[in-house]
């Protein structure tokens, strides 16, 4: 009885291990892919390895596809036009993909893995993209719940982007999580400072990111960001300008305001700033130093609920009641908001009402 | 009660790296269905319902969205905050879709207490019963939710006065 127990053990036993051996020879040969080709826009083309996430592939090659997630199809961002060679969806593609994206042979480049030759098409500036080491120089709190990132770049030592553009952090392995994630950030100083990246951060609940920033992040630390990305920046007209933003929405504004002050632009800028009550309103004093450079520019900070020790005199309400008050008409006018979703939408609706056409309004959502 | 084939293959969704970095489950290893089960008694202790929590939920959330990102006044007592982030997460059930990653920030001044939950969490409890398994990032305990949310139970809402 016992010995047949035993033989039983012992051939379940042989037969995993021989499934096992077989799975590791299936996956170095049926899974070698070997050399393929990857061709880009028509005229880059990269001989790569097969057999790999498209996301990870290009990243190999120094090509940088936005992605919020680091590649674990969480944030449906890195999606890619596939011409040729992708073969059919995934079902870890599909939530992410619309019936218009699926005819247009739109991929989620994290789950598509490079099985044979491809041919995709990216947007151009995203050859500009570089993964940069770089140093954190400073850390300040700007509020109770913003902290002011300063970086200094290492390798490559100098960053080319367009005041308005964001970057991606790399948050490594920490108690909150055992792989690197990828976040992505406005940049908040002025892009003619080539050596440093500026970021403003909120601190979100719970969230993986920014719990590292606040809580484990300090200055002489390692950081790698990959940027820049984005097509959030000034345009060049003559018309008048709004700026709305709230929180963390500080940034891309303050990095184009800079910019404009160092390259002279005076056209006339109001840049209305939401906040509950003075604890969460920052760098006043920076924005009234710029109304001195730029005589055309007005900050306006408004609370929504200001405390009673605030003492505070200036304008009171939610941010779209005050742009309404103060704008008489969109005419002759462009604007750019930064914000959460729901502030964004709230503004576009008051700025459309006055007049502001849909295609002038620029913003950069949080969601 | 043993686990169907379907909430088997609903609990795999739900392990790290498959629809999230982390997953749902946290480090809870107990199957799907225990979950399940061990949270409807609890709730139903409370004599309340994943509805009314959820509903609730979704209640202070829409409010806190006026706050256009800031904290806002709610009455009686709640200050709440709406913030998102880029992206979307589908649900581990399947359907209905991608769910914004939108935090709600419930603070009850009267209790002096605080609470963070998704837009996920809302879907997951109110269509699924479903709260996050344990040690989760974002496991909501439902008795906090209750008190924090002062979510009423049946029992309340039949003392209040019908004048419909």
């Amino acid at each position: 009885m016992f010995s047949a127990l035993m033989i039983s053990v012992g051939a379940v036993t042989g037969i995993s291990a021989l499934l096992a051996v077989l799975m590791v020879i299936a996956d170095a040969t049926i899974g070698n892919y070997g050399e393929v080709k990857i061709t880009i826009n028509g005229d880059h083309e990269y001989e790569v390895k097969g057999g790999k996430p498209l996301l990870g592939t290009l990243m190999e090659q120094e090509i940088f596809i936005p992605s919020a997630c680091g590649g674990r199809g969480s944030c449906g961002l890195c999606k890619v036009k596939v011409k040729e060679g992708a073969g059919q969806f995934l079902p870890t593609e599909l939530p992410w993909l619309s019936d218009e994206e699926k005819e247009n042979n739109i991929r989620l480049s994290c789950q598509l893995k490079v099985k044979n030759d491809m041919s995709i098409e990216i947007p151009e500036e995203l050859f500009n993209v570089k993964e940069f080491q770089a140093k954190i120089a400073k850390v300040r709190d700007l509020t109770h719940d913003i902290k002011e990132v300063t970086m200094e770049l290492a390798d490559p030592p100098e960053i080319n982007m367009v005041a308005g553009q964001f970057v991606q952090l790399r948050i490594p392995e920490y108690e909150l999580t055992d792989e690197p994630v990828y976040r992505a950030y406005s940049v908040a100083s002025n892009p003619s400072d080539t050596k440093h990246v500026e970021l403003e951060i909120r601190l979100v609940p719970n969230g993986i990111a920014t719990t590292y920033v606040h809580n484990y992040l300090k200055e002489g630390d390692d950081i790698i960001f990959n940027g820049p990305y984005g097509d959030f920046f000034l345009r060049d007209t003559e018309r008048e300008i709004i700026c709305i933003a709230g929180g963390s929405g500080m940034a891309p504004i303050k990095s184009i305001l800079l910019n404009m002050a160092e390259r002279g632009i005076d056209r006339r800028v109001r840049y209305f700033f939401g906040a509950r009550s003075k604890k969460d309103l920052f760098l006043v004093d920076e924005m009234r130093r710029l109304e001195q450079e730029l005589p055309n520019f007005k900050f306006i900070p408004a609370l929504s609920n200001p405390e009673e020790e605030d003492e505070w005199e200036g304008e009171t309400g939610l941010i779209t009641d005050i742009v309404a008050s103060h704008m008489e008409t969109g005419d002759n006018t462009e604007a750019y908001l930064c914000g959460s979703p729901g502030m964004i939408d709230a503004c576009v609706k008051v700025l459309s009402e006055k007049g502001v056409p849909d295609e002038l309004i620029y913003y950069d959502k949080f969601g | 009660m043993k686990q169907s084939p379907q909430l088997q293959q609903v609990q795999e969704n739900m392990r790290p790296g498959v629809l999230t970095l982390h997953g749902f489950l946290g480090s809870d290893k107990r199957d799907l269905i225990e979950i399940l089960e061990e949270d409807e008694a609890e709730v139903r202790r409370m004599g309340t319902s994943h509805r009314a929590i959820a509903d609730k939920m979704a209640y202070l959330r829409d409010r806190g969205k006026d706050g256009l990102g800031e904290f806002i006044d709610v009455d009686p007592h709640f200050e709440v905050r709406v913030d998102s982030v880029r992206g979307g997460i589908p649900s581990p059930f399947g359907g209905p879709g991608l769910i914004p990653k939108t935090n709600t920030t419930v603070r009850n001044t009267a209790l002096q207490r605080e609470i963070v939950y998704t837009d996920i969490n809302i879907h997951l409890i109110g269509e699924h019963g479903f709260y996050e398994g344990k040690g989760s990032l974002f496991r909501m305990e439902p008795h906090e939710l209750v008190e924090i949310l002062e979510v009423e139970t049946e029992q309340q809402q039949t003392e209040l006065p019908s004048n419909r």
